[in-house]
């Protein structure tokens, strides 16, 4: 299965644009000319906003993700971040009947890979600690695959996404940092509408998380 | 001579004395031991040699003339003159309220002129005997009318499903026809874990040479009359396409009150290969789950029964016995290809919800006589009510309800019967059971009438919804084995992932569906 809402995309780098130009616009003309570019590579952990659904197919609603990405810094405060990260977990097929869980021990591995962009500011008083915040959109792969299962009834799908994030950096060296981070995330509608699926059952949709991670940044 | 005959008599008394001494402790002896392995009453039967040469194996049975029907309408049994009733005249079967005085008992039984028989396991009733001349029916009416009465009833006659046909795994349409390839694929026919119970006419599940006493009898009520074949020497050998002696558990008969169910008909062992025959082994057919253990449990007699004269019959109380039996001795599954019409069957419902209460899952054939009637079909009817318990109607090759399925608000799934109207003889149900030839001697006539034998095997077409209904007990074992423990969600995903036939949702010909063991052991996944 792919899901493509091929209405969102304009939308998706529409709103990249004029949230990337409002911050550009609001940073110090002297500024505007100074840009850095910095690479990260992250762990967090992740909760879904479909607690029920992961906890019955994985044993819990919480698991950890890896990310990495690109930071661009304008004038040392307004940022633009391209990431990806991966959730994977393997859990198994399951039964509910009046409010009972059967576990069926047939394997079924969750992986889950946000493409995301975000666009914030950094509040950079020349402090040793710069805290930040911003939001974003994403683009979220979800891949449902089981034993026993034939192509078809595997999932491969991708849907649309909004985030809001913020954290604190730490400069470690001139050219080392590392930080820590929340991330809101909602991905409405991904699931839930296969009536042989548990998000059915418990009439959740969002693939949305609450993120938390630590970071470690390499540039200045 | 004469010292010498003194002297040599003396001695040879002694070893007389001796020898007889030895003799009668060796007679004694050899008595007990009779008397402990083979008692010799008339109707018992008696186990004259364990061992016998092995199963006889006759191929599969497709070129067989058609074979006339003999089992709902024309069977031996129901061809007796008073056997054919659906009730057993002079007793009832009774329920008091738990805290009903002794007193309020004899009160009540005298209305009808009653007295309690002796207590048989198994039975959370009272059997009551009241004079023959008293219609049972009435008299149960009359009891269950009693406030300190939970019910009476009376002992009705309960039969096989199946309706008998004229007419190996390529030609077992019936497994890929609910998908099973891939279902095995997810649970390949459960494991010894799970006991299925086939509560039914015995099972081949032993081999051994019994005793039996026959009677005469005659077919028609003015038909040649069968002889006596007197005390009979009668083979017996275990199935060979269901397993050694391990596959199977706590065999008990309530038709002969012993640990010996002995299939004298050839339907239970039908039943029981759908369930579990040996699959993948290179010889023969499948079945549905393949590696549970089998509990035979005769509950119902056939005509051979009847000519040994079994002190019991299938009746209700000997069905609710059987039931409690089967669950007090670890079985999970009970299969019941049996039923009967008439009256209600109180008995048999308190029976099966208690089963389920004790976690085992019941499985009961909707009935074969669409045709005849259409008449609510007792042990099934109260599915609807058991949350655990389901009536299984009988579905032909084509998808279609079979020509012989009852069709009524108790069906609740469908599975493959087999209809002979669609497919022919190929269009039933193919399962190892008796060689037929070698077992319905009477049906020659008289003059070629002989003792049966039960060692003969061969591949027979049957359909019936009592071959339905063990394609829904292999598939609650599989299911009970993936891991759904509870009678109620066994059947609330048995419901769910059927595929609907017939008009759009439940409807009284398919039930819910037929079923889909494929998709129900698959599960949820997240979104999928």
């Amino acid at each position: 299965m792919s899901v493509v809402h091929p209405n969102r995309v304009g939308g998706w780098w529409s709103s990249v644009v004029l949230i990337v130009a409002a911050l550009l616009l609001s940073a110090p003309a002297s500024a505007q000319s100074r840009v850095s570019l910095r690479g990260f590579g992250d762990v967090g952990r992740t909760t879904f906003a479909a607690t029920q659904s992961f906890t019955a197919v994985l044993g819990s609603d919480t698991g950890r993700a890896f990310g990495g990405g690109v930071d661009v810094v304008f004038a040392r405060r307004v940022f633009v971040t391209v990431r990806v990260s991966r959730f994977r977990r393997v859990g198994q097929r399951v039964f509910l009947f009046n409010g009972m869980q059967f576990d069926l021990g047939i394997p079924t591995t969750i992986t889950v890979t946000p493409l995301e962009l975000t666009a914030g500011y950094r509040f950079d008083r020349g402090w040793r600690l710069v805290p930040y915040g911003g939001a974003g959109i994403s683009r979220n792969r979800y891949e449902e695959t089981s034993a026993f299962s034939e192509a078809d009834e595997n999932i491969d799908a991708r849907f649309s996404g909004y985030h809001l994030m913020g954290g604190a950096e730490v400069r470690l060296a001139q050219w080392l940092g590392a930080a820590a981070e929340a991330q809101w995330a909602t991905v409405p509608n991904a699931f839930g509408n296969d009536p042989n699926s548990v998000s059915h059952e418990f009439e959740e949709s969002n693939l949305g998380s609450m993120t938390f991670r630590l970071k470690v940044v390499i540039g200045r | 001579m004469g010292r010498l005959g003194g002297s040599t008599v003396p001695a040879v008394s002694r070893r007389v004395a001796a020898l007889g001494i030895a003799g009668l402790v060796g007679g004694v002896w050899i008595a007990a031991t009779v008397a402990q392995e083979a008692p010799l009453p008339q109707r018992l039967p008696a186990l004259l040699a364990r061992v016998t040469a092995p199963a006889i194996d006759r191929g599969i049975r497709d070129q067989d003339p058609p074979r006339p029907p003999w089992r709902d309408s024309s069977g031996l049994m129901s061809s007796i003159p008073g056997s054919d009733a659906p009730v057993i005249p002079g007793s009832i079967i009774l329920k008091f309220r738990p805290g009903t005085t002794s007193e309020a008992r004899r009160a009540i039984l005298s209305q009808v002129g009653g007295t309690t028989m002796r207590a048989l396991p198994y039975a959370a009733f009272d059997l009551v005997s009241i004079d023959a001349t008293i219609d049972p029916e009435r008299a149960a009416k009359t009891l269950d009318a009693q406030p300190d009465v939970e019910y009476a009833q009376a002992r009705y006659r309960v039969r096989p499903a199946f309706v008998p046909n004229d007419p190996l795994y390529s030609r077992q349409w019936n497994y890929p026809a609910i998908d099973m390839e891939r279902a095995w694929d997810i649970n390949p026919g459960a494991t010894s874990s799970i006991t299925v119970a086939v509560l039914d006419s015995g099972v081949a599940y032993r081999s051994g040479v019994f005793g039996f006493n026959s009677q005469a009898f005659r077919l028609t009520a003015h038909g040649p009359e069968y002889p006596a074949l007197g005390f009979i020497s009668v083979p017996f050998a275990a199935a060979p396409e269901l397993g050694g002696v391990d596959r199977f558990v706590a065999p008990r008969d309530f038709i002969w009150d012993n640990n010996n169910p002995l299939d004298l008909d050839g339907h239970g062992t039908h039943v029981s290969g759908i369930i579990g025959q040996l699959t993948n082994n290179g010889v023969g057919v499948a079945g549905m789950a393949f590696n549970v253990r089998l509990m035979p449990v005769k509950v119902v007699s056939g005509d051979w029964d009847f000519i040994f004269d079994s002190p019991f019959e299938g009746t209700d109380d000997v069905v609710a016995r059987g039931i409690r039996y089967a669950v007090d001795n670890g079985a999970r599954v009970l299969n019941l290809s049996i039923g009967r019409t008439g009256r209600p069957a109180p008995a048999v419902q308190a029976a099966i919800a208690s089963a389920v209460s004790r976690g085992a899952f019941v499985v009961v054939a909707a009935g074969n006589g669409f045709e005849s009637g259409n008449t609510v079909e007792r042990l099934a009817e109260f599915a609807p009510e058991i949350d655990g318990m389901v009536a299984v109607g009988a579905i032909g090759r084509d998808r279609q309800r079979a020509f012989y399925s009852n069709t009524g608000s108790y069906v609740e799934l469908v599975a493959p019967g087999g209809d002979s109207r669609v497919g022919g003889r190929e269009g039933t149900i193919l399962q190892q059971t008796f060689d037929f030839d070698l077992v319905e001697t009477y049906l020659s006539g008289p003059t070629r009438y002989q003792a049966p034998r039960f060692d003969s095997f061969a591949y027979e077409f049957l359909q019936g919804t009592s071959m339905a209904a063990p394609h829904v007990a292999g598939f609650a074992a599989l299911l009970m084995q993936q891991g759904i423990t509870s009678p109620a969600a066994i059947e609330a995903i048995m419901k769910r992932y059927a595929t609907d036939l017939g008009p759009s949702g439940r409807d009284d010909e398919y039930g819910y569906g037929l079923i889909n063991p494929r998709a129900a052991l698959r599960g949820l996944g997240i979104a999928k």
